[in-house]
């Protein structure tokens, strides 16, 4: 093992990360390197210094007893057996309307339709919130590159859906990356492009997406906008102004389907 | 009769990690008051969607509801930060002005006000804080942290290797010895 595996193997082994015939491996080399050495003896010292000096904070009898006095005063199983009664006479009828019905597009869709506007909110919500949180992260990217052939393997494996991915280089908005986000419970590939200082997220949505209404949604100074990008519905996240936003837009909806 | 089952583990596992929720939520929010009304809140929370729990690791499942309403909380913070006048309103200034160790320090004995690492970590952006906490604090795992942030495990270790180089920087570049100066 040479020293630029075994420093990337080092977190891991020092986290309890590692398998053990990979620990083995590293053991083996730590023991002939004093420089792996030395960073694990640091990162030791720090996790020492940080349970011994960073105080953990215990709950104060105070929130104790508040947590146990509202478990008391819930509303009792009894008074909550309407709804649980419900759910296994919502099931019989799903799975009766799913006998009828061929597939279960119908049912997908009237659940969707139910709750399509809460849901989009959420959603919405989600998308600004990765944005910011890449925003404030040390880098927005987790693989770095401009090279629209290099981005498009990197997501295989990684989320369901590979996305179609494409630079747009000679109209303003370069590709510079791409990483992986959570929207709601799904992994979505986001891809992330520069256009002047700005910066442009292009999630991809699970699912096809939720309805919209097709207008943008503001918030803080960010702009949503939702599109198509080669069949895959597309959420464009950015502080681009709105005539940039809209060309941007444009373009991926310009985008035919295939790679 | 789920539902009663759900519920009582959900009171179980709330109460057996409450230590651990309050402790992520200390360091997310610096205060006693507004970790405990958080972690009530994530209680609440929990409690109410103790039907949806699907199993799972149950602890992360807890502290990544405690998580999120740390992170609301933060957020309506920052945002009466932003919207504060300071001109002729020096209370408010006061208020939206970075704090210190008052911040956090209330309760802290002198000697952990000391401690260099207690305080270099309270000056670390939250999400290197919040992975330093999870893993080092509580020990958890990085699948565990990977839960409680909703992100994936690379996102972890690299925010883990990130918040592990500022402090050990800071706490090199400063020298235990020197007194501290305000972070």
């Amino acid at each position: 093992m040479d020293c630029k595996t075994a420093s990337d193997l080092l977190p891991l082994y020092f986290d309890g990360e590692l398998d053990r015939a990979t620990s083995r491996g590293f053991e083996a080399h730590v023991d002939a390197c004093p420089a792996c050495r030395d960073a694990l003896v640091a990162l030791d010292a720090l996790r020492q210094a940080l349970r011994h000096e960073a105080p953990r904070f215990d709950a104060p009898g105070a929130l104790r007893a508040r947590v146990i006095a509202s478990a008391a005063g819930m509303p009792t199983p009894e008074a909550r057996q309407f709804r649980v009664a419900l759910r296994p006479w919502m099931a019989m009828a799903a799975s009766l309307l799913l006998a009828f019905v061929a597939g279960g597009a119908a049912l997908a869709a009237w659940q969707r339709a139910s709750s399509a506007s809460a849901v989009e909110a959420q959603q919405t919500r989600d998308l600004f919130a990765s944005h910011w949180r890449a925003l404030a992260a040390t880098s927005p990217i987790d693989v770095v590159s401009t090279d629209q052939h290099t981005v498009k393997p990197w997501f295989a494996g990684k989320v369901a859906t590979a996305p179609v991915v494409r630079d747009f280089k000679a109209e303003g908005y370069a590709l510079i990356g791409g990483r992986i986000d959570y929207v709601g419970n799904d992994r979505v590939p986001v891809l992330v492009y520069q256009h002047g200082k700005h910066l442009v997220d292009v999630f991809i949505l699970p699912g096809g997406g939720v309805a919209s209404d097709g207008s943008p949604v503001q918030m803080q100074g960010y702009v949503l906008e939702r599109a198509m990008l080669g069949g895959q519905a597309v959420a464009i996240v950015s502080d681009m102004d709105r005539a940039e936003l809209t060309r941007f837009r444009d373009l991926l909806d310009s985008q035919v389907q295939g790679d | 009769m789920i539902s009663t089952s759900n519920r009582a583990v959900v009171d179980e596992l709330a109460l057996r990690h409450l230590d651990a929720a309050y402790n992520l939520g200390r360091w997310l929010l610096g205060n006693e008051q507004d970790a405990s009304d958080a972690v009530h809140d994530a209680y609440l929370r929990a409690a109410r969607a103790c039907d949806t729990y699907a199993g799972g690791n149950a602890r992360a499942w807890f502290l990544a509801i405690v998580r999120n309403c740390c992170l609301a909380r933060l957020a309506v913070r920052h945002k009466e930060k932003k919207n504060v006048a300071i001109d002729g309103n020096p209370a408010a200034a006061e208020r939206a002005m970075p704090q210190g160790d008052d911040d956090v320090g209330d309760s802290l004995d002198s000697e952990q006000r000391r401690s260099l690492v207690a305080q270099y970590l309270r000056g670390l952006p939250d999400v290197y804080r919040e992975v330093l906490v999870l893993r080092e604090i509580e020990e958890l795992s990085y699948r565990e942290i990977a839960d409680v942030l909703e992100t994936p495990i690379g996102t972890v270790m690299s925010r883990l290797a990130r918040g592990r180089t500022l402090l050990h920087k800071a706490l090199t570049d400063n020298g235990p010895t020197e007194p501290p100066h305000g972070l």
